[in-house]
């Protein structure tokens, strides 16, 4: 290896850290002077530090190894495919954060920079592949009250590993990647051994599978009970086991050597060694039909729940602005703010975002997808504390920055809440108007977000407490961060005039440039405080909302 | 009408390149978060330049010559001390960094399939540094070993990375 290269290659290594001292600067730069090939070399060395700074944005962005290429490829066929109308956007707006942007664009680029220890330590969960792993997940949940330490782990579309679920009270359907589905029907416990296995420990179980499926086994109290294409119950007490057949049939081995058939209409129970095969006088067993029926119910009166909570939120003096999203035209352009104490004049306008169903059948919500999707509120009036909440629906973090709510500037007192594409809430409240220097105080939680997350109903809250000094972070009712903002970065009144919900923007600039910072997903309620809620607060909302 | 084509096939070509323009301001500036703020100017100057540009013609190297003079733009005002580069060194790498740029796409491509060879531990280390902008110092931390061996064992992957992309894009080319 020549010399030369080595030590330029040494100086290089060394730059990237920013220590590198003048004179070896200059030394650099006079090696690169004189020689073509030293040049050459140099600009290698840089396409490859390039090209490492582009995968890592991929990485960050939550690309699987395999998948690298997907995200670029996926957004330049967006550019290529989307119309005119919004190539001319992205065009301009790429061009406008040059311009009145370029700040925002280092608002968080900059800072999250200095913040990054904080990632770093976290670092493995967000630039690992993300892979959903996994052998069977839930499809769905009637009234189910799980075991104390699965409580908070275990929703709708989980993929779930091998492990017990333990379920208290209530239903759980559960579909193994073979393709089998059971239902449970709690008090019961169930060991997933593989995708096509498992053992019931005990309560009952409706085992339904597809021919596809076939082969799919249960271990039951010693015995086997392996499915040939059909539907089953399985309960298991303290009385013994009980097998019995709707549909098709089943191999059943008692031990290890015997096995018998089980037909359709027929049972076959064990007690204390002793077997019994009779008819079945009665399917007693929850069946998918009736599992739909309870859920339907679960779901209105869940709907319900949020109803009543939402009825008495509206009278909550602290609210600003409040978009309950529950009003059934769908015509309708006009945003409802329907917090009393405030006017009229706080209802938003739509934007491009269509409505659609929001966490319950028959609750609204709005979807954002193309880059121009948006509320648009004008909010007037000058505040202290601030509560910013939302239940969303997040289907994927495309943009670097992706918003739930920005005023169209940013000056002092302003707020900026947006997620990043590494899946961290974040927040801040512009501090001065010069450039460099203390701007801000961006609160970032910790990752949260990731694509096994998809199309989950979230809901957000961050607090700013001028009082406290602090602006929490909330996911689902659980405190993800709370950071203390130095008395220097506080801002004690805050402002937010001209806003969107779910995008960016400054359409009251004549040329109407805007950046891309849409959110991909859905939001059916959004609710601002002039106060800082409390976590007992922040809690009941979560609890009174979820689906 | 004509008008609104033309704008289309422009923003086509900035979509489709920015990557390559990113490389090649990145190359001359080394640094990312000035490299993406350049890419944003160039991309506004590109949009506003779109009389000077006709169909037809070839994109890139306009292009090129357009981030060209906002890095040089840049450089000037950040003041040479703060860049790596001076004015006269960014004039004299331009038409080495714009043949590479060129290829940045299947540069990409070949240090994904180039990643995939180096070890577990080695990759690891790629990503802390490279990705998540570790400095050599929190790397020898981390790692409980002397600064200056993190360096060398980070230039040697970083060499057998290049070797490996070389290789890749001989045999393509």
């Amino acid at each position: 290896m020549n010399p030369e290269i080595e030590s330029l290659e040494s100086l290089l290594e060394q730059w990237s850290d920013r220590d590198l001292p003048a004179v070896d600067v200059a030394e650099l730069r006079e090696m690169l002077r004189k020689d073509a090939k030293l040049r050459a070399r140099f600009v290698s060395w840089q396409m490859l530090g390039a090209a490492l700074s582009m995968e890592s944005e991929a990485w960050s962005a939550g690309m699987t190894e395999s998948g690298l290429a997907k995200p670029l490829l996926a957004r330049e066929k967006a550019w290529v495919g989307a119309g005119w109308k919004s190539l001319f956007a992205i065009a301009v707006s790429l061009a406008f954060v040059a311009i009145a942007g370029r700040w925002a664009y280092l608002e968080a680029r900059t800072e999250s920079i200095v913040s990054q220890p904080g990632i770093v330590n976290s670092g493995p969960a967000a630039i690992e592949e993300p892979t959903s792993r996994g052998i069977a997940m839930v499809t769905r949940l009637v009234n189910a009250d799980w075991e104390q330490h699965q409580s908070s782990s275990i929703g709708v579309g989980e993929a779930l590993e091998p492990g017990t679920l333990k379920l208290r009270s209530g239903y759980a359907q559960v579909e193994f990647f073979c393709g089998a589905s059971v239902i449970l029907e709690g008090p019961a416990e169930l060991e997933l051994l593989s995708s096509t296995a498992a053992k019931f420990h005990s309560g009952r179980l409706r085992a339904q599978v597809p021919p596809a499926a076939r082969g799919f086994q249960i271990d039951v109290d010693g015995m086997k009970v392996i499915d040939l294409g059909t539907e089953f119950g399985l309960s298991v007490s303290a009385v013994g086991s009980d097998v019995q057949v709707f549909d098709g049939e089943v191999k059943v081995q008692p031990d290890a050597v015997t096995s018998q058939l089980v037909r359709a209409g027929q049972s076959f129970s064990q007690k204390d060694g002793v077997i019994n095969r009779m008819t079945i006088a009665q399917d007693e067993y929850t069946d998918l039909a009736m599992l739909d029926e309870q859920a339907r119910d679960q779901n209105s009166e869940r709907l319900k729940r949020w109803q009543d909570f939402s009825q008495r939120l509206r009278q909550d003096k602290r609210l600003i602005a409040y978009y309950a999203l529950d009003q059934p035209e769908r015509w309708q352009r006009t945003l409802q703010n329907s917090a009393e104490a405030t006017s009229d004049d706080l209802d938003g306008a739509i934007v491009g975002a269509k409505r659609v169903a929001g966490r319950w059948p028959g609750k609204g919500a709005l979807e954002l997808k193309q880059p121009g999707d948006r509320v648009r509120v004008n909010i007037p009036g000058e505040f202290r504390s601030l509560t910013f909440a939302c239940w969303v629906r997040i289907d994927s973090l495309d943009r670097w920055y992706n918003s739930l709510f920005l005023t169209d500037n940013y000056q002092r007192g302003e707020p900026h809440w947006q997620i990043l594409d590494t899946g961290q809430l974040f927040f801040s409240v512009r501090v001065s108007q010069q450039q460099g220097g203390q701007e801000h105080r961006v609160v970032l939680s910790p990752p949260f977000w990731n694509p096994t997350l998809s199309g989950k109903w979230l809901h957000l809250v961050t607090t700013y407490d001028v009082d406290a000094k602090t602006t929490t972070h909330y996911l689902n009712g659980r405190q993800l961060i709370a950071e203390s903002i130095p008395l220097h970065q506080l801002v004690e009144t805050t402002r937010i005039g001209m806003a969107s919900i779910g995008n960016w923007s400054m359409p009251t600039r004549p040329d109407s440039d805007f950046a891309i910072r849409n959110l991909n997903g859905r939001i059916d309620e959004f609710a601002i405080f002039s106060a800082a809620l409390s976590a007992e607060e922040v809690a009941e909302m979560y609890e009174s909302g979820k689906p | 009408m004509a008008e609104n084509d033309q704008s289309e096939v422009l923003v086509q070509h900035i979509a489709e390149h920015q990557n390559r323009l990113y490389g090649y301001i990145f190359s001359m500036l080394g640094d990312h978060v000035r490299a993406a703020d350049v890419l944003q100017e160039t991309n506004l100057v590109l949009w506003r330049k779109k009389q000077e540009f006709r169909s037809g013609e070839p994109f890139l190297p306009w292009a090129f010559s357009i981030a060209r003079f906002q890095v040089l733009a840049h450089v000037r005002d950040r003041g040479r001390d703060r860049c790596l580069l001076d004015t006269e060194l960014v004039e004299l790498i331009a038409e080495e960094t714009q043949k590479q740029a060129e290829r940045f796409e299947e540069l990409r491509q070949a240090l994904r399939g180039c990643m995939a060879t180096l070890s577990p531990q080695h990759r690891e280390m790629v990503r802390a540094r490279y990705f998540r902008s570790c400095s050599i110092d929190e790397l020898a931390r981390s790692q409980r070993k002397q600064a200056s061996a993190v360096k060398v064992a980070l230039l040697r992957i970083r060499r057998r990375l290049a070797e490996c992309i070389e290789r890749k894009l001989t045999e393509s080319a």
